[in-house]
């Protein structure tokens, strides 16, 4: 063997030896020893702003702010946060040798209690959305993702969105899922509070309603009503993250995140999970994820393949959203009227209203011209001196007179969707047919009403008695005419996209409910009037008409 | 649909939703005249500019479409408050206070034509104005049925969650059908009651 190139040789297997131990440095494990070594080697040290994983491991408590009424996930008994999160959070205490400390956090108080060093972590139902991506620096990866759950009696058959078109479920003002239902043509009936949900769903005022999973996690462990009602399907998947403060936190959120692989790698998450009872199924599939070799890595929490992307919910800005801001200002600062205009402030919002509007006055021509044409049809067919045509056209009248209206656009659009797939133009005619039949048979009444008066009378036959007749019940016919624009507003409770429904849309998903409902009623008020004044030249007209005749 | 279910279940429910839907509509009649009744007398005592005023308000009260008043109480006044207390209306009266303006709007009408002729020395033709109300009092159970809207368990929203049930369109219709007899019923009965009503005093009316 050749002496001089054993140097070389030590050299080579020194460089494998240390690529290799720095391999093995490379495990989250191993990342984290080290990290905590080095943080407990500050203790006692004068450091200036020691990070929070310094001061905790040196003695202070790690204040973690937790929700205390949220049922499964973090709730309090008798003085004792317990839960999913609580659990999850004396499991880190005792992963990194620290004592803790839970404060009580809500949705509106927990970000700013982390700004303000009240807490040192959130571990508190947070979703991880772009927007607070801004404002707290998120630990991957993620501890849990939730989803809302749309949830129906068991014996209602929903498969997938294509079964929601029409239906109307309940949902909670603000939930950010309300945009994707209200894309997939579902009519969305409001409340305040989400905590309503499940009695609604209970005494049946609801037959669907759709909120977080984890909200619906705690219901389902009732038998009563987990016997009644299933989750149908999920969507709009959120991410929950712990958050630590953007500053002074580098090294606790390092940690964090390499204690968070670990616990999705060696099952803990899902440990804790089954204990207290909530859904696996996000847990199962991220400890597969944290077990392949290139996520279970000290860099792993980094890698775009192994984590996942917070939720965007930004939409996007109509290019006078800012000009829309500033008058809101100048309206509260010079009149001291509080007004919100989320309609015309993003795109999405401003299409619905758009379209609204449109749809609106759509509705309202279609609805007075089918009234006009029907009254001319029941008015000839209900003065028909043929006994089964107007035998026929009676019961139809009456028919029609006893169903109220909200129950004849229910039935013209069942209809009109067993013949049709839904679309805003099929719920529109629908609603038009509606309106006009309702408003049109109660009008063909009062002409055939004329028309039999006129025969007393033994006045000419034929069209001339007929337009004679229509100029006698003018009266009546404009103020159908009138009663079908009034009535409108109500094809929105089939889906019809009129400004109502479209503005009831928006409102689900941003705020200013107060001016959104102020301008609905203006605007129908209007035209409502402007109809009025119109029939009224209309029914000068029909009289004209009557003179002549 | 099973016999047993629609008898058993679905027509008591839907009867005990209809009387909601009356309760709204006698509340809403009652407040109704309460409004309007004053402004049938400010049209017909008043000097010009409170007929004016009574003219557009009643016009504006005449204009508002039911469905929308409702949301716009709903949304917009339950943050209202009246001498320091919020208004917290109920789904109930929500619906029923939502249906005042049309009722206000019609006693205000059928109330000046009634003070016309009490002042034409006509009492009968006074008289008219009961049938009248009673007219509107159907016109108004009919339209309680938008409180279906705002998840008030009236007899449309009992019809309603019971079609939802039922896969087949056959069935739904038999529940619309029974839903539509039971409306139709005392509708019916009380515009036959109205006509009676009329034809009554008409007859007096010529033989006075």
């Amino acid at each position: 063997m050749n002496l001089a190139v054993l140097p070389g040789l030590l050299l080579a297997i020194a460089a494998l030896l240390s690529t290799l131990a720095a391999a093995r440095a490379e495990t989250p494990d191993e990342a984290l020893e080290t990290l905590l070594k080095e943080a407990r080697q500050q203790c006692g040290t004068a450091g200036q702003s020691p990070d929070r994983l310094e001061r905790v491991v040196c003695g202070k408590p790690l204040r973690i702010g937790v929700r205390d009424y949220y049922p499964l996930f973090g709730t309090r008994e008798n003085g004792v946060h317990v839960g999913f999160e609580p659990d999850i959070a004396h499991t880190i205490a005792q992963r990194l040798g620290v004592t803790i400390e839970f404060v009580r956090v809500n949705a509106a108080t927990r970000i700013p209690l982390l700004g303000e060093d009240r807490i040192d972590l959130v571990l508190a139902t947070m979703g991880h959305t772009t927007q607070r991506d801004g404002q707290v620096r998120f630990i991957r990866p993620h501890y849990y993702q939730s989803e809302t759950a749309l949830v129906g009696p068991k014996t209602l058959h929903i498969a997938d969105w294509d079964d929601l078109a029409t239906r109307t479920i309940c949902v909670a003002v603000g939930n950010v899922s309300n945009a994707e239902l209200v894309s997939h043509n579902a009519r969305l009936m409001l409340f305040d509070e989400a905590g309503v949900l499940p009695d609604r769903l209970k005494d049946e005022t609801c037959t669907l309603a759709a909120q977080d999973d984890s909200f619906f996690a705690y219901y389902f462990t009732d038998r009563a009503f987990a016997d009644r009602f299933e989750q149908k399907f999920g969507f709009a998947q959120v991410p929950w993250g712990m958050g630590v403060a953007k500053t002074g936190s580098d090294k606790l959120g390092r940690a964090l995140d390499l204690l968070s692989q670990i616990f999705h790698r060696d099952g803990t998450f899902l440990e804790i999970a089954r204990k207290n009872r909530i859904r696996t199924t996000f847990l199962e599939r991220q400890q597969q994820v944290w077990q392949r070799p290139e996520c279970n890595t000290a860099q792993g929490s980094a890698n775009p393949a192994c984590v996942l992307p917070a939720l965007n919910l930004e939409l996007k800005p109509t290019p006078f959203a800012g000009a829309v801001e500033s008058a809101e200002d100048w309206i509260e600062k010079r009149l001291g009227i509080d007004v919100t205009l989320p309609m015309l402030k993003t795109a999405p919002a401003f299409s619905l209203f758009l379209n609204g509007v449109a749809n609106s006055l759509i509705l309202i021509a279609g609805s007075l011209t089918a009234t006009f044409a029907f009254a001319i049809v029941f008015g000839f067919t209900l003065g028909s001196e043929f006994p089964p045509l107007r035998w026929l056209a009676w019961l139809v009248t009456m028919t029609l007179q006893s169903s109220p209206i909200v129950l004849t656009l229910v039935i013209a659009a069942t209809f009109a969707h067993a013949l049709l797939p839904y679309s805003a133009g099929v719920a529109l005619g629908a609603s038009i047919l509606a309106l006009g039949l309702t408003n049109g048979s109660n009008a063909g009444q009062a002409v055939s009403e004329a028309v039999i008066s006129l025969h007393r009378e033994g006045r000419e036959k034929g069209m001339a008695l007929f337009v004679h007749a229509l100029g006698r019940s003018a009266i009546s016919i404009v103020a159908f005419l009138i009663n079908a624009a009034k009535g409108t507003p109500a094809a929105s409770f089939i889906g019809a996209p009129e400004l109502l429904g479209a503005l009831t849309d928006v409102s689900s998903f941003s705020s200013g409910r107060a001016t959104i409902y102020c301008l609905v009623l203006i605007f129908y008020t209007i035209v409502v009037m402007i109809v009025v004044w119109a029939c009224g030249w209309l029914r000068a007209w029909l009289e004209g008409r009557e003179v002549k005749a | 649909m099973k016999p047993a279910d629609m008898w058993g279940d679905y027509v008591p429910s839907l009867l005990g939703g209809m009387a909601t839907n009356f309760e709204i509509s006698i509340v809403a009649l009652l407040l109704g005249l309460a409004v309007g009744m004053p402004f049938a007398a400010l049209r017909f005592y008043g000097g010009r500019l409170s007929v004016a005023f009574a003219a557009i308000v009643i016009s504006l009260m005449r204009a508002a479409p039911t469905f929308v008043v409702m949301f716009f109480l709903l949304n917009v006044a339950r943050d209202v408050s009246v001498f320091g207390m919020k208004l917290n209306m109920s789904g109930v009266m929500t619906v029923a206070v939502s249906l005042v303006p049309y009722s206000a709007a019609y006693t205000a009408d059928a109330g000046l034509d009634a003070l016309r002729q009490w002042d034409r020395g006509s009492p009968l033709g006074a008289l008219l104005f009961l049938p009248n109300i009673t007219r509107a009092f159907f016109v108004i159970v009919m339209a309680s049925g938008a409180a279906a809207a705002i998840g008030v368990p009236e007899g449309i929203s009992v019809i309603l969650r019971e079609a939802a049930l039922l896969p087949s369109l056959g069935d739904r219709l038999v529940v619309f059908a029974i839903g539509i007899v039971l409306f139709g019923v005392p509708l019916q009965i009380g515009l036959a009651l109205m006509r009676w009503l009329q034809r009554e005093l008409g007859r007096r009316l010529v033989g006075a």
